[in-house]
């Protein structure tokens, strides 16, 4: 068990939260322009970082938005939490 | 009043009479009902005001809060969404249908928000007495050390694997909302956990 910081509403059981997958996958402008391996590569493809992983997660069982988490995924320390839209604060 | 069937009420095969009222020897559990309930949603400055003026609120805007006036209570949920709930048990079929067309003429239609009669859809618990928290915490994963002492502090999370809707009206007496699907299960598992606090 750890406790995650909602942008919204503050420190909170990780229980409450769920797993959003990577973040920053920009969607491509043009799909019709792309192969099916490009288009597959932006649909099914992640990184799975052992290390620092830039993430979405969603607050499920409290305010249901969505927002971001930079977070080490070897041993669960989040480095920073921030909302949908904003810039990583961190590299 | 249209007809109105409680989601606690005939699950007690015990106690016929009077079974969504219980008594613990710190604890007094109820249900409170029926009650108006409405979830607003928007985010502008339109939406905002014209809750006010129609409800005399004004919306919560910092997070885990709520506001009260003399009939209502609105519920901060998320920074675009509110539970509002009457403070007094009421004839439904009347008042609410008021209120709630009210709202979504001026909000709805107008395009400003939404809103959604929630009445039927949450069932509200009353808790109060000594060891409210302790029975919340035998199932919670939230930390109630500054909620309790905080009237009017809202909170949503889980509770014996349910989610809620947590409401401080007043030390050692909180609202609690859930799920009417859920509602039946909650109120066993809150009764049966009384039993060792
Ligand atoms: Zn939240």
């Amino acid at each position: 068990m750890f406790l995650i910081n909602c942008p919204y509403c503050g420190e909170r059981d990780q229980s409450e939260f769920s797993a959003g997958g990577e973040a920053h996958i920009v969607r491509p402008k043009q799909p019709t322009e792309l192969s099916d391996n490009q288009w597959a590569e932006f649909l099914f493809m992640r990184k799975n970082i052992k290390g620092v992983q830039f993430e979405r997660w969603n607050h499920s069982h409290g305010c249901r938005k969505w927002f971001n988490m930079v977070r080490d995924t070897s041993n669960d320390k989040i480095h920073a939490v921030y909302k949908m839209g904003e810039k990583p604060p961190i590299k | 009043m249209p007809n109105w069937n409680s989601a606690i009420k005939k699950i007690d095969i015990n106690n016929v009479a009077s079974v969504n009222v219980k008594h613990h020897s710190e604890l007094f559990i109820s249900e409170v009902e029926p009650i108006m309930k409405l979830n607003v949603r928007g985010k502008s400055r339109d939406f905002l005001s014209m809750i006010g003026k129609i409800l005399n609120i004004i919306l919560p805007t910092e997070a885990n809060t709520s506001t009260t006036n003399e009939h209502i209570t609105a519920l901060w949920l998320s920074p675009d969404e509110w539970l509002l709930f009457k403070n007094n048990v009421t004839n439904r079929g009347t008042e609410e249908t008021i209120i709630e067309e009210n709202l979504y003429k001026n909000i709805s239609q107008k395009k400003l928000g939404s809103v959604t009669n929630v009445s039927d859809q949450f069932v509200m618990i009353n808790i109060q007495g000594q060891n409210l928290y302790e029975l919340l915490s035998s199932g919670c994963p939230f930390n109630f050390n500054d909620f309790k002492n905080k009237k009017g502090a809202v909170s949503q999370t889980l509770l014996n694997h349910t989610d809620v809707i947590i409401y401080n009206e007043e030390i050692n007496k909180i609202n609690l909302f859930v799920r009417r699907s859920f509602s039946a299960h909650l109120w066993s598992w809150m009764n049966d956990s009384a039993r060792f606090i």
